[in-house]
């Protein structure tokens, strides 16, 4: 067991929308550890991307969390004041955003963006600043840093631009990277660059990474351990070898179903019935059970409790509950 | 097999250029040739910038061909009269002219040439220092000479072959204004049939009008079938004026154009030129208007495809307001049923963009698109922008509707796992070039092209365990469209690059029944070794 490196507990973050506060996050937990990859899987508005930016504390101005807790280190996040916060982002944790465009300023060179936040977080000096840029450039596999830069983001290619934001990130050497959707608009000669890149780094500089994506192939390749999402709850949660292999939950069954695979010959398409809810719906109980095709009238009740079926498997649902027994562990 | 089925549409060396600035292009589509056929599921993959969107639009006509011809077999000749036709065989004459002008300045070449060939002999004999010296001299002029000859000749069999698209080998006969009056009766009776058709469509508006209110006309119904069969009658009276063109003069007083004229096999091969399908390059903008109706596109997003202020139904209905003349009531019917068709509710008629899931918006874009009798659909990346769970849904209505109604589709997409499960054939593209066409199943098995294959390698599997492969990964980006690399363009980036790669461009040729690769790899012979 590594060290914890980031710790989520029943975090609730609710955005207020006409005047009328609604919750996207109900209740999130999970940890990663140190020299870990965890994967966030789900749908769009399923409140990925609304998990990172709890924990970057970078919600816009009708979000907020309501309850639980983040602890980075086991410094807990959400007491913390705003100037404190601030200095633990960027330099503790970092992100990689899915545009790197709008991530990085179109204005200033490649250099200066990057030797700006190691003076700043690391506390270089200008010349130390640089020529730990140009390693880190080098290391992502970028040729000839020096003169890259001197370049402007305009002047690079979708692929370099994503390996600079990485490597500005891993240069301050946080202890948790957060990548959103990094490689979704990517090509996937490029995505596949981007993520054997990733993994390399993730070694060398020993990070925990929380990964979001929607693509189970990139999960695949990339993730020590899983967590999905439905609706703005966790509806299973284990490692990568599990999640693949033995399903339980309905919705991530239905997730595996529905992708097309490369590698097999035949596939009739069977796609989830139903939409996706909107955060606005009330829906009681499981949040999944209007699609899911075993829903039961305590499914439309009650909130499925999380239950530990193997070690390290965690799932979220009465079914599951009643084929191993209320106490999980068979 | 290919022979069996009926080609939709054939698209020959199909370029698009975008200008930069003088003499900068941007090399979008580049020489693509292939063949779409009825009722197939044609895919198309490549990386951002592979010219697969570009090519998708100019198959539509949304941007217009820089050279190459796309032609659409959805309706013959006969059935729809464009004006490019009765210009093309104004000038029958004129091709044949200049073929035999052309011709006769060749000899004139070759004559002069043969003088020359005769004095160098004269001086080779003779052979000494001096006259090496002139001999030199007179070998270049000769050289010269044989090439003018040569180029004339193209282009003696490049005015030929133009003229041939339009009335095939009878461009070769001597009566070629009694072959141009047929087909200008053809032109007629087109006409004619076309006014038909208008007449039928007037009939079907006052039945559907009768049918909405209640009270179908059956006297209509009756007035319905007699003017369609007067407009298929008229069709084949046309077809007949061509045919019977064909009949009569075919290999009949064929003019000594060329040395090659006389030789069957060369007749046959301007037969092949013959165009019945239409050449939709050479379109009016009103007559590719008119075959909007079976061409349609769906594009990426369906919010940005949609009016936000529009309702769902208004702007579905704005396809029968533009392209037919149904009174609102029956716009409205058949609107709804459209809804219900791609699995929404009737009561989506009253509500806003704004109240869909993408999955929803995207469903409204497909009934806009199947909403006339559309044969042919373009569906750009349509749908990389939902969720997996939706995605399927989408593409389940998708193979339904072609089923139904027997649609043609050219599915443009990056993801590999989409086009293997939903294409019959698949086209992967790189930097504006095609690089191999094959079965989906060929392609996911045998890929042929380097590029395929490190393509396919990229794509994240979804199994564990087994250690990912990191020696397949591709190196660098995709070059620019502007200066691509000379010869083979993958060559850059390709792991078993050649000597001839960076000066050659590969050719697409079929190296096993239906699957084409443009790659020097396999050059030679057929099957040639891959190591």
């Amino acid at each position: 067991m590594g060290k914890k490196v980031l710790e989520v507990k029943d975090l609730v973050t609710t955005f207020r929308i006409d005047k009328k506060e609604y919750e996207v996050l109900r209740g999130v937990s999970f940890d990663i550890e140190e020299n870990e990859t965890l994967c966030m899987v789900g749908e769009s508005g399923c409140g990925k991307s609304v998990t990172t930016l709890s924990i970057m504390d970078l919600l816009p101005g009708n979000g907020r969390v309501v309850s639980g807790s983040i602890k980075l280190n086991g410094q807990e996040l959400t007491t913390m004041s705003p100037r404190e916060r601030n200095a633990v982002r960027g330099k503790q944790m970092g992100m990689i955003f899915q545009e790197p465009m709008t991530a990085l300023n179109p204005l200033l060179t490649i250099g200066r963006q990057m030797t700006e936040e190691l003076i700043l977080h690391r506390n270089m000096s200008k010349k130390e600043a640089y020529d730990t840029a140009v390693g880190y450039l080098e290391k992502v596999g970028i040729a000839n840093p020096a003169d890259r830069m001197k370049q402007f983001p305009f002047q690079l290619s979708g692929g370099l631009r994503q390996r600079i934001m990485i490597a500005m990130v891993m240069a301050v050497k946080p202890s948790l990277l957060i990548a959103d959707e990094p490689t979704t608009a990517l090509d996937v000669t490029i995505q596949k660059q981007v993520l054997v890149l990733l993994n390399k780094l993730k070694k060398d500089v020993s990070t925990g990474v929380l990964f979001i994506t929607h693509d189970l192939g990139v999960v695949a390749e990339i993730a020590d351990r899983v967590v999905i999402l439905y609706s703005g709850r966790k509806v299973e949660e284990g490692s990568i070898g599990a999640i693949f292999s033995k399903p339980l939950h309905p919705y991530t069954i239905g997730l595996m179903r529905a992708v097309p695979n490369v590698d097999e010959d035949s596939f009739d398409i069977q796609p989830i019935p139903g939409t996706f809810p909107n955060i606005t719906e009330e829906i009681g109980g499981c949040r999944f059970h209007p699609r899911c095709p075993y829903a039961t009238d305590r499914c439309r009740a009650e909130v499925p409790a999380e239950l530990e079926v193997e070690p390290g498997h965690l799932v979220c649902c009465h079914k599951v509950a009643e084929e191993y027994g209320k106490e999980g562990h068979r | 097999m290919s022979g069996e089925r009926k080609k939709l549409l054939e698209l020959k060396k199909l370029k698009k250029y975008f200008p930069v600035r003088r003499g900068v292009n941007i090399k979008a589509v580049e020489d693509v040739t292939f063949s779409i056929y009825e009722g197939e599921k044609f895919g198309v993959v490549g990386e951002s910038g592979c010219g697969k969107s570009t090519l998708g639009r100019v198959i539509l006509q949304l941007y217009p061909q820089t050279s190459g011809a796309c032609i659409y077999y959805g309706r013959t000749r006969d059935e729809m009269c464009p004006k490019y036709l009765a210009k093309e065989v104004a000038r029958l004459p004129a091709y044949q002219k200049a073929a035999v002008d052309f011709y006769q300045k060749s000899v004139g070449v070759e004559k002069k040439a043969d003088v020359l060939r005769g004095e160098i002999e004269a001086l080779s004999a003779l052979g000494s220092d001096k006259e090496v010296k002139k001999e030199a001299k007179l070998q270049k002029k000769l050289s010269e000479l044989e090439f003018q000859a040569r180029e004339l000749r193209k282009d003696a069999s490049r005015q030929l072959r133009e003229g041939s698209r339009t009335v095939g080998s009878l461009i070769l006969c001597k009566d070629l204004p009694k072959i141009q009056a047929l087909f200008d009766q053809a032109q007629k009776a087109t006409a004619a049939a076309a006014s038909a058709m208008k007449k039928f469509r007037e009939y079907e508006k006052q039945y559907e009008e009768g049918r909405v209110d209640g009270a179908p006309d059956s006297g209509l119904k009756a007035k319905m079938d007699a003017a369609r069969a007067e407009a298929d009658r008229l069709v084949e009276t046309s077809r007949n004026y061509r045919l019977q063109a064909f009949r009569d003069y075919r290999g009949k007083d064929v003019l000594p154009i060329t040395e090659r004229t006389q030789d069957p096999a060369y007749q046959a091969k301007l037969d092949g030129n013959y165009e019945t399908g239409i050449n939709l390059g050479k379109l009016t903008g009103d007559e590719m208007r008119e075959l909007r109706r079976e061409m349609q596109m769906i594009f990426q997003d369906p919010a940005a495809s949609l009016d936000p202020r529009q309702s769902v139904g208004k702007s579905i209905e704005e396809v029968f307001v533009i392209n037919t003349d149904f009174p609102a009531e029956v716009r409205r019917e058949k609107t709804m049923d459209l809804l219900e068709k791609v699995g929404l509710k009737r009561e989506h008629y009253y509500s806003y963009p704004n109240a869909l899931s993408g999955g929803q918006k995207q469903r409204v874009g497909i009934a806009r698109a199947i909403a006339l009798d559309t044969k042919f659909v373009v569906l750009d990346e349509s749908v990389s922008a939902l969720d997996v769970s939706v995605q399927a849904q989408i593409l389940q209505l998708l193979n339904e509707l072609s089923a139904e109604k027997h649609l043609t589709y050219f599915f443009i997409t990056h993801d590999l796992g989409v086009v293997k499960h939903f294409c019959d054939r698949i086209l992967v593209m790189y930097l504006g070039n095609a690089c191999e066409l094959a079965d989906s199943k060929a392609l996911f098995h045998t890929p042929l092209h380097p590029y395929t294959e490190s393509l396919l390698a990229s794509v994240p599997r979804l199994k564990v365990g087994q250690e990912h492969s990191t020696e397949s990964v591709l190196e660098g980006d995709v070059p620019s469209a502007m200066t691509p690399p000379s010869g083979c363009p993958f060559h850059t980036r390709c792991a078993r690059c050649m000597d001839i790669c960076s000066r050659e461009k590969p050719l697409m040729k079929e190296r096993e029944p239906g699957h084409f690769v443009a790659c020097h790899l396999y050059g030679k012979e057929k099957g040639a070794p891959r190591s």
